[in-house]
């Protein structure tokens, strides 16, 4: 069997057309697991005991593979009746897996504000909400923006593992036509090498875009 | 079937999982290697040159890697075992994160390390192997263990390609028992069992590399 150029060809259109799927599903992942991530840190600062409980949940989502965690939460959420779409279940998956990672960016971005910004905003009279919202916040978001980026194009390079739980993006749909034509080579290749060059732009993108905020930053 | 027998299950597939992270490190600790020193040293066209096949093992999702290398190598006529491919593919991708790692370690290096290497008048490669290389790595410890921690997670994908790994056998074992919530619980807890030590490994090293760097300050 050899190497159908043409054939591979034809299948770019069909891999390429669900590119904005796999970016929604990065968006999606990346949003979730900045949230989860958030939540945990703030929780593991709220004392002594949930201190060490976030820790331990931190570290072991940190531990185990996004395939297990993919798995897990396809297997077992409809055990328990929860019926969710694959799509659904698959940027669930990613969310969690990536919550432990974007937990210590939370972590490292809050610990990096001088203490002094905080008693000099308590020591002006601002409350407690407005210290946060405008004195702590900003400072940790100009933080946490530049391994934010990165994370997301991490999650961006994690997004074909959804292929295993049958979600329709790039890597799932090269599945599709190889089952189809019985023809794997082409499709693959395909999607590797367009899946490459995404990854490629997007990467370049995130790099730009956190030059403009770092000068922006210092203005 | 008791959660005793899962665990057992889920062991026996224990010897791949490990396997392919040693095979892997096989072909990641040569490449991070030469292609981090590479990249280093090299100025212009060659430089370029280095750059491309780093990117090209770093920014391709390692999943879709795996894949195309399974399917397309024996079209083209190379036909590797499904272990060597794996292998080959879970150890590049770490080995092209891991350059990084080695470049960067190298470039924090005082140019005053290579200077009196200089003036002491040893050649170039004795400065690199004996001066520039010991000290870069041994500062960029915690991030070689951490790169660790994600090849032995990936080795998960390895089920897809018909290993018989720790995800694999929790896969076999779904088959013919329905309890989702034991096997995959199990297998998340598997891999925390294997991966977590190695996270504790790092953060020594981490503690000691501060130790050591706050001795050396106080000199």
């Amino acid at each position: 069997m050899n190497f159908d150029v043409t054939f591979a060809l034809s299948t770019v259109p069909t891999i390429t057309g669900v590119m904005a799927t796999t970016m929604s599903i990065a968006v999606a992942s990346c949003a979730g697991a900045a949230l989860l991530g958030f939540g945990l840190e703030i929780v593991r600062r709220m004392g002594r005991l949930p201190g060490f409980a976030m820790r331990f949940v931190i570290d072991f989502v940190r531990s185990t593979p996004v395939l297990a965690w993919l798995y897990f939460l396809y297997f077992v959420l409809p055990f328990y009746g929860i019926r969710l779409s694959a799509l659904t279940v698959g940027v669930l998956g990613l969310s969690v897996y990536y919550s432990g990672y974007l937990a210590e960016v939370f972590k490292a971005g809050i610990d990096a504000i001088p203490n002094g910004q905080h008693e000099a905003a308590r020591a002006v009279g601002l409350n407690r909400a407005d210290t946060i919202l405008f004195v702590l916040a900003p400072q940790m978001l100009r933080n946490i923006a530049a391994p934010m980026g990165n994370y997301f194009v991490s999650v961006l390079k994690a997004t074909p593992y959804l292929a295993v739980i049958a979600v329709p993006e790039m890597l799932g749909r090269a599945f599709d036509i190889a089952s189809e034509t019985y023809r794997y080579a082409e499709p693959l290749t395909v999607a590797g090498l367009l899946f490459l060059m995404l990854a490629l732009v997007v990467t370049y993108a995130v790099k730009q875009l956190e030059k403009r905020l770092l000068q922006a930053a210092r203005r | 079937m008791g959660i005793l027998s899962i665990w057992l299950g889920i062991l026996e597939g224990f010897r791949v999982t490990a396997l392919v992270t040693l095979y892997g490190l096989v072909f990641a600790v040569p490449f991070a290697l030469v292609f981090g020193v590479a990249q280093y040293l090299t100025r212009g066209v060659a430089h370029a040159l280095v750059t491309c096949v780093i990117e090209f093992w770093r920014s391709s999702a390692v999943i879709i890697l795996l894949f195309v290398f399974y399917y397309a190598l024996p079209v083209i006529g190379i036909d590797l075992s499904a272990m060597t491919v794996s292998a080959m593919v879970l150890g590049l991708n770490a080995g092209g994160y891991a350059s990084q790692a080695v470049r960067a370690g190298l470039q924090a290096l005082e140019r005053g390390q290579l200077e009196a290497g200089l003036a002491l008048g040893l050649p170039r490669s004795a400065i690199l192997l004996l001066v520039e290389l010991p000290q870069a790595l041994v500062a960029m410890a915690p991030t070689f263990i951490n790169h660790l921690i994600q090849l032995v997670k990936g080795t998960a994908l390895v089920s897809l390609v018909t290993l018989t790994d720790m995800t694999f056998r929790a896969k076999e074992i779904a088959q013919i028992d329905y309890n989702p919530v034991g096997i995959y619980t199990s297998l998340l807890l598997a891999y925390f069992v294997v991966c977590y030590p190695i996270a504790i490994c790092g953060r020594w090293a981490q503690s000691r590399i501060g130790a050591g760097r706050a001795a050396t300050n106080e000199l």
